[in-house]
């Protein structure tokens, strides 16, 4: 009993971030307010699902899974890959270099300027 | 040992011979022609020792089963008909042997035309020892082919070329209605056996089938014996060198048809319809190709006609169908022989020393080549059928048979065409001995005439001796032959056999025949006058109608091919979508439904939202697909509803396999998209795309209710046998795996080879690509966004790395279970190739080459490899080809586990799937270093690390 109503609390709480951020996806403005959305999906909606995975499968059958685990460790390292990809191609495409703020270091903004300790190649040269 | 065994021996020696000449041509022509008369001596030594068996009256036979589903066999026979021809085949195959040695110059490719010569040589042998009548029909288009390269062996020649394309697309055409009678006859017999057809004579001849039948093996005869209307084929045959066209046409290739008509003989001779289809025909040509023999003034084309002419003999005399007239008829097919290959020959060597072969630029010979007027002089009036020569004999029993012929009732037309014939023949044999050899020395001929060596008039002087001694002393040289082959012809013993002699006293036919000699001089005396007639009657030129038939059927299949074939594929979609609809609606019509049987399954909200999210996505897609980026993101979701589809109706293989298959074409497709326009433009009008559309949406439902029908109705199939024995038989729980690598492993085994040259023919493909404009066009690539700067970003890279080896554990995993459980070789090779595709887009083609060990090529070839050598093991145990082994084994640190072969063809599978998609993805990488891409050395573009190292290294 105890254990079915901590089961049903962890699907419900997964169940409430999964909407929110499926909500928030719809209802914020531009891409880079949306890209705060899916991140409740992935970590409590998702992690919530999962914990109540493992716990059936310990707590009712008595077995101890480990699926569970991998499939966490996938999000927490592709989740933010993606991200940051949708980020710099946002940034790519929508923003202007100038009306970035400066860096604090020698360098310039990822993406728009070349990495450090590479100089600026020179325009149109496509000669290998 | 029993003679009969010989006899394949004797059909395959040409063809074995054949590859000696053709090999050691650079030793010489003399070389090529002593061993291209190696075989034939031997295959002639061999059938001398059968002949006394045959003589004996027996009928050797030997049958080795080939295909026997099709009644298709090796089965020889030999007869006396068989021996005759066999025998005429060889002897005459040696002479043209020796004679073309010498009549060939140094320049030509001799070895090449004895190899062409035995090949031609063992199918003619072939067809008159076949006793099998689709055994037969093989070696009948092998003449077909083989005498297509003797006929153009000049290629250098237009006439040659022509020629030979004329005479293959002729007997070829013959070729394809001989096969169609034949099966039908064998379908009457109920055998393909020669034997048994000609002893179901009685059966066929009542049979309905018969008149189709009949008439549609005469086509292949009549085409390839150059029977009216197909005569015109052999005189553009003529084209080739002299000694092929004595061969071809005194002893074989057109003795082919009559070789056939007189082997049919028992079976289809005798009716009414025989006697007017053959008889006629043959009526016609004689007169016909006699007639224009006259007033040829090339030799050969006159002895081209004369051929024409006197197998229109041969054909009247077989289509006579009386037991008499199949005598003549053999006795002419030797006596033909003689004199036409001495003919054919004289007339090679007067072309050979004068230059020319036009009677109107010859003349006088007679003093300057004396004995090759001697050799022609007697084998011309052997054609002209003086007595004491050998044609006048066969002459003479063919004005008797055709004297007593009735047609439709009148008396005289066959006596008097046959006697017209006759007078022809005589006025051109002496028209070519006296305008040749007889008349003034000329003093402007080509070349400077005088007679060959030895080695080149041995062959017609052998051949006129034969006519001499045939004429003279008939049965005591070739009597017991013809009486044998005589007898082979009809079928059983003959009833009115008379020994050949030379005097019957004053018959009917001895008038004829005098009649004949003196029209003939006079019609000779009067060919001037004649000629200039001749010329101005307007006549039809057979290869102007000829030509302008290929010209309709070639113009005819261009318009098929490029109504059909016009470069599009979405022509080729709809033609090949429109016609299974159609052959799916006639289906569909026949009412052979059976009514639904299983009732409609409840449809969850789950169902309903996958399925409405993929009509969405489709229709999105079709709405949206001129912005290329946006209809790849579509298409994936189509991609993943049909994976959740198969997860839903409980096929989980299937859901892995598509979304591994999903992924990594959608990264390929990505990546090749990086390198085309990004839209397309719109190009098709509003008639084209409803016409399109509606056939997209007839097809489309059509699969859905063919679908729709299926699930509705319980029907037996071999799921059941799968199901049952998955575990018993190919010791896996996991079907879907056991069909693939087990039950149907040859499918795979294909597959996988289709999926590798598929790999290889994109590499390929690109290869050749980059080496034409496409190479100019992609280093000329403007790429129309700005590009960002931070090609390897280290967020990626590092996410990738630590990804590595959890995916290839995740690869290693599916491949393992495959057996019991989702999984298998496939989708492990998808898992594995993602896994590195994502470290090639995370730092590089460049960077990630430099660590692959191995190349993608060997990769394939392992793969494909490993699969056959797996499925060739089972050989070693005495299985067939890929029967798989399994075994459970129990190593005690670890639970008991199964080990199968089909894993090690899994494996296979495996590394092609793997090989593939990475040849692909270097195809694509090629590409990339065209358009102008940097090749990355590091990881990524900026290694904190780095820095971090050098300022430790400082410190230091």
């Amino acid at each position: 009993m105890l254990s079915e109503i901590f089961i049903s609390a962890l699907l419900v709480i997964g169940g409430v971030f999964g909407l929110v951020g499926s909500y928030g996806l719809v209802k914020l403005r531009d891409a880079m307010q949306r890209l705060h959305a899916p991140t409740k999906a992935t970590t409590v909606g998702i992690g919530g699902i999962l914990c109540a995975s493992i716990a059936i499968a310990w707590l009712e059958r008595g077995v101890a899974s480990t699926h569970e685990l991998l499939i966490t460790l996938f999000l927490f390292v592709t989740a933010p890959v993606t991200a940051n990809f949708i980020a710099k191609a946002y940034m790519h495409r929508n923003i202007e270099a100038a009306s970035l703020p400066q860096t604090e270091t020698s360098c310039g903004w990822a993406g728009y300027a070349p990495p450090p300790g590479e100089n600026e190649p020179p325009s149109g040269d496509k000669s290998n | 040992m029993n003679n009969a065994s010989l006899l394949p021996i004797m059909a395959l020696l040409p063809f074995l011979g054949a590859l000696v000449p053709g090999l050691m041509i650079r030793a010489g022509r003399t070389a090529c022609a002593t061993f291209t008369a190696v075989p034939t001596i031997l295959a002639l030594v061999m059938l001398g020792l059968c002949a006394p068996d045959v003589f004996r009256g027996e009928v050797l036979q030997i049958e080795f089963e080939w295909l026997p589903a099709l009644g298709l066999s090796v089965s020889f026979f030999l007869d006396g008909l068989g021996l005759l021809f066999a025998g005429m085949i060889l002897f005459v195959g040696l002479l043209i042997t020796l004679y073309a040695r010498f009549y060939l110059s140094g320049d030509d490719p001799a070895g090449q035309f004895f190899t062409y010569l035995l090949l031609f040589q063992g199918a003619m042998l072939g067809i008159v020892l076949s006793n099998n009548i689709l055994l037969l029909l093989i070696f009948w288009e092998l003449t077909s082919l083989s005498s297509f390269l003797l006929i153009g062996y000049w290629t250098h020649l237009p006439e040659g070329r022509q020629g030979a394309r004329m005479a293959l697309t002729v007997t070829g055409m013959g070729g394809l209605s001989m096969i169609a009678g034949m099966l039908i006859l064998g379908n009457i017999a109920g055998s393909y056996e020669l034997t048994d057809i000609l002893a179901a004579g009685d059966a066929i001849k009542s049979s309905d089938y018969y008149l189709p039948a009949l008439l549609l093996i005469l086509g292949g005869a009549f085409t390839k014996s150059a029977q009216f209307p197909f005569h015109f084929w052999l005189p553009h045959a003529m084209a080739a060198p002299t000694p092929v066209s004595a061969y071809l046409h005194s002893a074989t290739m057109v003795k082919a048809g009559v070789f056939l008509m007189a082997r049919m003989w028992p079976a289809l001779a005798g009716t009414d319809a025989w006697f007017y289809a053959v008889g006629t025909v043959g009526l016609i040509t004689m007169v016909l190709g006699a007639l224009i023999a006259l007033f040829k003034d090339d030799l050969k084309a006159l002895l081209a006609f004369s051929t024409v002419s006197h197998l229109g003999l041969l054909t009247m005399m077989l289509g006579f169908g009386t037991e008499a007239a199949a005598i003549g008829a053999v006795f002419h097919i030797i006596n033909h022989l003689t004199f036409k290959a001495a003919l054919f020959m004289t007339a090679g060597i007067v072309d050979h020393e004068a230059h020319t072969r036009d009677i109107k630029r010859l003349g006088g010979l007679r003093h300057l080549m004396p004995i090759t007027f001697v050799i022609a002089v007697i084998a011309g009036l052997s054609m002209a059928g003086i007595p004491l020569f050998n044609g006048f004999l066969s002459k003479e029993l063919m004005l008797e048979e055709a004297a007593h012929t009735d047609w439709r009732g009148s008396h005289y037309a066959v006596p008097i065409l046959a006697t017209l014939g006759a007078l022809l023949s005589v006025a051109y044999s002496f028209r070519f001995i006296s305008h040749t050899f007889f008349g003034p020395v000329r003093d402007d001929y080509p070349a400077k005439p005088h007679d060959p060596n030895f080695g080149m008039w041995a062959a017609p002087g052998l051949l006129v001796v034969l006519v001499l001694l045939i004429g003279i002393f008939p049965q005591a040289t070739v009597g017991p032959l013809v009486e044998l082959a005589a007898t082979a012809v009809v079928g059983h013993e003959l009833h009115h056999w008379h020994d050949l002699k030379i005097w019957h006293g004053v018959t009917p036919a001895l008038i004829m025949s005098a009649i004949a000699v003196l029209g003939g001089l006079i019609l000779l005396a009067l060919h001037r006058p004649l000629e200039r007639l001749w010329n101005a009657v307007p006549r039809p030129e057979a290869k102007v109608i000829f030509d302008h038939v290929v010209g309709w059927a070639v113009a005819g299949s261009d318009w098929i091919a490029h109504k059909t074939h016009n470069g599009a594929i979405s022509r080729y979609l709809a033609i090949f979508v429109v016609s299974t609809l159609a052959l799916g609606a006639i289906a569909a019509s026949g009412g052979g439904l059976a009514p639904a049987t299983r009732a409609l399954l409840p449809v969850p909200p789950l169902a309903w939202i996958g399925f409405l999210l993929l009509v969405v996505a489709a229709i999105a897609v079709v709405l949206l697909h001129r912005e290329r980026f946006l209809s790849l993101i579509l298409i994936s979701i189509v991609g993943l509803g049909v994976s959740g589809g198969f997860v839903y109706l409980s096929a989980p293989d299937l859901a892995l396999t598509q979304i591994s298959v999903e992924t990594v074409t959608i990264m390929l497709m990505l990546l090749a998209l990086h390198f085309l326009p990004k839209s397309t433009p719109a190009e098709s009008g509003i008639f084209r795309r409803v016409r399109d559309g509606a056939i997209a949406l007839g097809v489309g439902g059509a699969v859905a209710s063919l679908t729709f029908a299926f699930l509705l109705r319980d029907f037996s199939s071999i799921s059941e046998f799968h199901l049952t024995q998955s575990k018993v038989g190919g010791g896996g729980t996991n079907v879907v795996n056991v069909i693939l690598v087990d039950f149907r492993g040859y499918d795979t085994f294909g597959e996988i080879i289709v999926l590798g040259i598929a790999g290889l023919i994109i590499y390929a493909l690109m290869h050749a690509l980059l080496d034409g404009p496409a190479a100019r066009r992609l280093r000329n690539w403007e790429f129309t966004q700005e590009r960002s700067r931070d090609r390897h970003p280290m967020l990626m890279v590092i996410a990738t790395r630590v990804m590595l080896p959890m995916t290839a554990m995740v690869g290693v995993y599916i491949f393992l279970r495959g057996h019991n459980e989702p999984g298998g070789g496939f989708v492990a090779g998808l898992i594995i190739a993602i896994a590195l595709l994502m470290q090639y887009m995370a730092s590089g083609f460049g960077w990630a080459q430099e660590r692959q060990r191995i190349e993608y090529h060997a990769m394939i070839g392992w793969g494909v490899a490993i699969a056959g050598l797996t499925g060739t093991a089972a050989w070693l145990f005495g299985k067939p080809f890929l029967t798989s082994s399994f075994g459970y084994f129990h190593i005690p640190p670890i639970e008991e586990f199964e080990l199968a072969t089909a894993m090690a063809f899994d494996l296979g599978v495996f590394l092609t799937v793997l090989g593939a998609v990475m040849l692909m993805l270097y195809s694509l990488s090629r590409i990339a270093r065209y358009a102008g891409e940097t090749v990355n050395t590091a990881a990524m573009d900026y290694d904190p690390s780095q820095g971090i190292r050098e300022t430790t290294e400082e410190e230091r």
